[in-house]
Parts: C-alpha cells; sequence; structure tokens
C-alpha cells in the first residue's frame, strides 16, 4: 500500500463524480489531466472520481470507460493518484484492475522541507460513520426524486446549508465556523479531523467530500486546512509547488 | 479548539524527554523537531532511532507498561504531543490513519529486526562452522600424532 510519496509538483481536486447524472465533469476533468501533463504536474484525484450512486447503467459504462482511457493514454506521462473516496469505494477492484491509477487510501506528501496529507475525508462524515446504511437508503431515495426533478438536486446543499449555518447561528454552537465558506454549511467533524492531522505534523491538510471549497488556518496558524470542493459547481483544485500550496478555480 | 484533549509539550535542544527503565504510561508523536533514541549497550550510549516530524515513538512502554527501553533526547527545539492510554483510544476514533500509519511504522520495524536477525543468524552460523572445523582438524592432528 502507498501512502507516503514524494512529490515536487502535484496538482489534487476531488469530487468529480465523473458518471453522475446530475454533473458533466468527464470533459472538463480530462481537460484538467491534459493540463498537468503539459505543466508536468503529477496528479491527485481526492476521491469520488467516478459516481456510483447517481447514475445509471447507460451513462456509468460510457462516461467511465471514456474516463480510463484518457486516464490510461496519459499515465504514461505523469503518476496519477486516486484517493478512494465514499461513492467509488465498491469500484476499488475494478479501478485497480484497469491500470493507470495508482489506487491510494490517502497520501502523506514531502514536497520541499513541507509536509502535506492528501485524503477525501469522508471517514470524517459523522452521519455517514455511524448510520451508513440509513445514509445509503435516502441516498438512494433522493436520487430517486432527483431523476424524477433533476433540479431538486442542489436541494440536498440547501438542507445542509439550514442544518449547520442557521442552526449555528440560531444555537450559538461553534460560531468561529461560520466565517469561512469551507466549514460554515458543514459538520464540524471536517474542522476538527483537519486540527487533528495538523497537530501531527502537516503543514497543509487537503480534503474533498463536502462539496465546499476554501482554506482556513488550523493547528494556531501553524497549518491550512484546503478542502476543493466539487465540480457540480465551480471546480477547484490545489496546486503543491516545491512546497507552495495554494487552491487555485479550475475555468468550467 | 478541537485536537486540544492531546497534551502538547515543548522541549529544548538536549533536553531529556524520558530516560531508559522510566516508567512510561504515554506515546509522543513529534509535531515539530527532531529526537533521538539510544540504548546504554555494555556501558555505551548505542543510538537506536532518530524521529522527525510526524513520526511516533514510545509506544511499547503505553502499549505493554514495561520501562522505557531507550533515553530518548531533543535535537532541537521540539514540539511532541503526548498520548496516554485513554486518549489513544480517541486518537483512533477521531483519526483512523492514525491506526494505520502505526501498523505501517511497526511492520518497518519488525521487518528491519528480521533483517538484522537474518545476519545475526548468518553470523552465528559462519562462526559456528568455523570452530566445527577447527575442532575437526585438532582432533585429527590428536588421532595421528604419535604418542
Amino acid at each position: 500500500m502507498i501512502t507516503d510519496v514524494r512529490e515536487n509538483r502535484l496538482l489534487v481536486t476531488s469530487d468529480t463524480h465523473v458518471g453522475s447524472l446530475f454533473c458533466d465533469a468527464r470533459r472538463g476533468l480530462v481537460r484538467w489531466l491534459d493540463y498537468a501533463c503539459a505543466h508536468k504536474y503529477n496528479v491527485c484525484i481526492n476521491g469520488d472520481g467516478i459516481e456510483v450512486q447517481y447514475t445509471s447503467l447507460t451513462r456509468f459504462t460510457t462516461e467511465t470507460a471514456a474516463l480510463l482511457r484518457d486516464i490510461r493514454r496519459l499515465a504514461s506521462e505523469i503518476t496519477i493518484y486516486y484517493t478512494i473516496g465514499n461513492h467509488d469505494i465498491i469500484l476499488e477492484h475494478y479501478l485497480g484492475e484497469w491500470g493507470g491509477l495508482r489506487l491510494v487510501p490517502y497520501l502523506n506528501v514531502s514536497s520541499a522541507t513541507k509536509r502535506i496529507r492528501i485524503e477525501h475525508g469522508h471517514l470524517y462524515d459523522t452521519s455517514l460513520m455511524t448510520r451508513p446504511d440509513l445514509r445509503y437508503g435516502l441516498r438512494r431515495f433522493f436520487c430517486f426524486l432527483c431523476r424524477m426533478y433533476p433540479p431538486g438536486f442542489h436541494s440536498y446543499q440547501m438542507y445542509e446549508t439550514l442544518r449547520y449555518r442557521y442552526l449555528r447561528r440560531l444555537l450559538g454552537h461553534d460560531r468561529h465556523l461560520l466565517d469561512s465558506p469551507v466549514t460554515r454549511d458543514v459538520s464540524p467533524s471536517f474542522h476538527e479531523a483537519a486540527e487533528d492531522l495538523a497537530q501531527r505534523g502537516f503543514d497543509a491538510v487537503i480534503f474533498g467530500h463536502t462539496h465546499r471549497h476554501g482554506v482556513l488556518p488550523v493547528n494556531g496558524n501553524r497549518a491550512r486546512y484546503f478542502n476543493t470542493g466539487s465540480w457540480f459547481d465551480q471546480p477547484h483544485y490545489v496546486v503543491i509547488d516545491n512546497g507552495e500550496v495554494e487552491l487555485r478555480p479550475w475555468p468550467s | 479548539m478541537a485536537a486540544r484533549y492531546l497534551d502538547e509539550r515543548t522541549y529544548e535542544t538536549g533536553d531529556i524527554i524520558f530516560a531508559e527503565g522510566d516508567p512510561g504510561s504515554e506515546m509522543f508523536i513529534v509535531s515539530e523537531g527532531h529526537v533521538v533514541i539510544t540504548k546504554q549497550v555494555a556501558g555505551r550510549d548505542v543510538f537506536l532511532a532518530a524521529q522527525g516530524r510526524g513520526d511516533f515513538f514510545g509506544e511499547m512502554a503505553l502499549l505493554t507498561s514495561s520501562p522505557r527501553h531507550g533515553t530518548c533526547v531533543a535535537l532541537v527545539p521540539t514540539r511532541l504531543v503526548a498520548i496516554k492510554s485513554g486518549e489513544l483510544l480517541m486518537k483512533l476514533r477521531r483519526d483512523p490513519t492514525f491506526a494505520l500509519e502505526m501498523l505501517q511504522q511497526m511492520t518497518r520495524r519488525i521487518g528491519y529486526l528480521e533483517e538484522q536477525m537474518a545476519k545475526l543468524m548468518e553470523q552465528e552460523l559462519a562462526s559456528r562452522q568455523e570452530l566445527a572445523t577447527i575442532l575437526a582438524k585438532s582432533e585429527y592432528r590428536l588421532r595421528d600424532s604419535p604418542g
């Protein structure tokens, strides 16, 4: 199992959900991979790169096959790491057999003098970890509803905004998390996990999963928490260049 | 703050974090800096390991309640996170990849020890063979001597 790597030039994105019925990120992702290849960056697709929940068999097979063909084309020139997320965990064997991808559970990247943790972040999603069956059941039902009315897909994000931003404001809990878009509308558990990891000597912690992009200082300003958001909205990616870490938007 | 259930400690260059034979009930993660671990062998300090940022040490004493096997000294100004048994459970629950990293590091150590053991066994076998050859020769000389 690979978890520790040295990379001076690496691009990281997440949650492209290729194959999803509600997002068409494949072409954009291939352009992003081509960009990385042209500028001699290795890349990490940090979880939920491929969708298996909100999809149909036809869409899944056509989109995934097309993406994996491009990945195999580029894999001879750059290293492509693929962190397993929660939407693609059942594809782990399939993706491993296909070739071109280096599957990892998470990555500890050494870049110049910096240590960077790259992890999808679903392990810190308390509802997913404590009640997975309920969560998957609700997801399937929600997917069924969204297939009948696709714009309704964004109602889930509205629900999370209501749940965390307004309830938090109302109850006066975790008010410091309201200041940043990366923590405002999600469970505080992700921020806590980033704090825990930073305390273990990481200079940067990069998650995906929450679909909220942004940057936040952690561990008393000694480290930074990055989230690359998702490709459902405005795609973002992190650039690691000789220890410098930066979040950038990707033109969709 | 989130991770503040853990005890953070700072040490200056040359500070002893623990000494060999001390009772130990906590392990450490290096948050910043470097430490070196040595052991007394035949009255001399023998280097065991150097640990940097992200590494952990002292887990043997925590997991087996045994005294410290070596002496740990800060090489530079160092910040450590100290973890006791109850906190370790909490840490593993909140930060599950830490368990995987502990297993990886311990597996590497076992691999290293196995290599060392194989080398020692090889040396011992070679010296035994040498001894057997010497004995066989001396026996042959005794048998063939005129007296």
